[in-house]
């Protein structure tokens, strides 16, 4: 897929700008607080609906302004498409496909796919597992649209459940209350093994993609394993096995979630784990060895949304690119060639392969403002 | 004008000066209409139904069967369902959704009522007609468990709107639809 064209308003520091991508690779340079991630963060919007940087959508608009403005116009193998995404200061947001605005945001998933990596994906090997989990939801999301739908109807029982039994702590009289605990179980389980299989299934695709990403970065000296690690025991794959592990760990811990007074067992405490050699990453190696597991991930993740999807998808390198050594930057371009499309944000050109910056497009960033550099 | 359901500014404005130029005496008598209908509009005491009578009129119609209790959310719900003119049994309007983050659990809604009803009538059959969210599927999962032992429990279908085309529905609905298929008589 392509993305031809960009265009901001009102968002973020962008008051009025359009972009037109003219090569497969765009380079946006400028000093620090200029606007070279926000136009990242536009695009990985349009792709997931999500922000990496978790800002609400009132701090996506510009001040003055009661909404911004995210438009787009993609190259697809089946056709053009025209994106457009609506964020408001007060209020939902909106999006609209080929002009038409779309009832459901599940349908506006997917048409746009993006791979985001910025240097705070190493939070992913150093942050704690609702990093890890927040990014498989991300890339469950574009592999499978309809996961948005599943995981939000799952936050929402755990929303409800979590004040049930705030409400429950309060109450004399707990027995005339089972019964609704009971539903609120059966909910939680149903909705919950969704979650759970999915993540489970995404996570058996990725794992040898990395590993062997990992292999030939690291030069094969070193083992990746990429484990999902369910807070339910997931022994066996059967929809009606797990519904059984999910109920009898709620029944063991149904004391401790009266007494804390909020929800202990589910898919929202589920671990990734990532280990090198069979050692944590957590606490293996040096930085350099973290960033080659990061992108190992992330070019997995590449791959994998485009063995799904049929069509390469975007890959956003936020700031990332320089603090890579020659060795990874090479493995990284190299892998990338000219399939996948990839806005780059830099901000100095020094580090980049002259061959590299003569085929791509620059576009200097100022204020809020592009400007095509020659 | 502005605090009533579905108005923003605009239509607010727009009301508020077509009651302007209107005469005084129909003014007067929209103003008593509204009065009225507080006053007199209240709830029936058997299905919780909106009805100026302490007993609703579909209660006290005896050619309606009497053997059968839909279950609904809301008096708009019963109000829809009669416009079908499809279901000729009873009904019970609880209320509301089990919703706990609202504050609303079984005993803000009209559910005892509801079992009392069941298990001191000879009911065949109790149809819950509450809408698909997670508080509505909470409900009737809920209530369904409290009226298994006395009757039959059954619930609407959800799925494909009539007259809508496979390959537009969206992917949540066709799941659903999938569900719930059954065998073709």
């Amino acid at each position: 897929m392509y993305l031809k064209k960009l265009h901001l308003r009102q968002f973020r520091n962008y008051q009025d700008q359009r972009v037109d991508f003219i090569a497969p690779k765009t380079i946006l340079v400028g000093n620090n607080a200029q606007g070279k991630s926000n136009l990242l963060e536009a695009v990985e919007l349009l792709a997931t609906l999500r922000s990496h940087r978790g800002s609400r959508d009132r701090d996506l608009v510009q001040e003055a302004d009661a909404i911004a403005q995210i438009t787009a116009t993609l190259e697809r193998q089946n056709g053009i498409s025209d994106l457009s995404l609506t964020l408001r200061r007060n209020g939902r947001r909106t999006v609209a496909l080929n002009s038409e605005s779309l009832r459901r945001q599940l349908d506006f998933l997917g048409v746009l796919n993006a791979v985001q990596f910025s240097s705070l994906d190493l939070e992913l090997v150093r942050g704690g597992p609702e990093q890890r989990r927040s990014w498989i939801d991300t890339l469950l999301i574009q592999l499978e649209p309809i996961y948005a739908y599943i995981l939000q109807q799952y936050n929402q029982v755990l929303r409800q459940r979590n004040a049930f039994l705030k409400r429950r702590q309060e109450t004399e009289d707990r027995r005339q209350e089972l019964e609704e605990l009971a539903v609120w179980d059966a909910q939680l389980v149903t909705t919950g093994v969704r979650v759970i299989r999915r993540r489970s299934r995404a996570i058996e695709r990725l794992a040898p993609i990395a590993a062997a990403w990992h292999a030939s970065i690291s030069g094969s000296t070193e083992v990746l394993q990429v484990k999902y690690a369910p807070n339910v025991p997931l022994e066996q794959n059967h929809p009606e096995d797990v519904q059984q592990a999910f109920l009898e760990k709620l029944e063991q811990r149904a004391v401790a979630e009266q007494h804390q007074g909020t929800t202990l067992v589910g898919p929202h405490r589920d671990e990734i784990e990532l280990t090198i050699n069979e050692t944590p990453a957590r606490s293996y190696g040096s930085q350099g060895q973290q960033r080659t597991l990061v992108l190992a991930l992330k070019l997995a993740e590449l791959k994998l949304i485009e063995e799904v999807v049929g069509e390469p998808p975007l890959l956003l390198l936020d700031d990332v690119l320089a603090e890579l050594d020659p060795n990874r930057q090479n493995q990284l371009l190299e892998a990338i060639q000219d399939r996948f499309q990839t806005l780059i944000t830099t901000t100095h050109l020094g580090s980049f392969d002259s061959q590299w910056l003569k085929a791509s497009q620059i576009l200097a960033v100022h204020a809020g403002k592009l400007l095509p550099q020659t | 004008m502005q605090r009533l359901p579905g108005v923003g500014p605009k239509t607010a404005q727009r009301l508020a000066l077509h009651i302007l130029k209107r005469s005084e005496t129909e003014v007067q008598t929209l103003a008593q209409a509204l009065i009225d209908a507080k006053q007199q509009v209240g709830l029936c005491s058997v299905c919780f139904h909106l009805s100026s009578e302490s007993v609703c009129e579909i209660c006290r119609n005896t050619n309606r069967d009497s053997n059968t209790i839909c279950v609904v959310e809301d008096s708009r719900d019963v109000i829809a369902l009669e416009k079908t003119r499809e279901y000729s049994g009873k009904y019970h309007v609880l209320g509301g959704v089990i919703s706990p983050m609202d504050g609303i659990g079984p005993e803000q809604l009209t559910i005892q009522p509801l079992v009392r009803r069941v298990s001191q009538q000879s009911i065949k059959e109790v149809i819950l007609a509450i809408s698909p969210s997670i508080e509505g599927e909470t409900t009737t999962l809920y209530v369904g468990q409290l009226l298994k032992p006395f009757t039959r429990v059954t619930r609407i279908a959800f799925g494909l709107p009539v007259g809508g085309e496979l390959e537009y529905a969206d992917e949540v609905t066709l799941a659903r639809a999938l569900e719930g298929r059954r065998e073709l008589d």
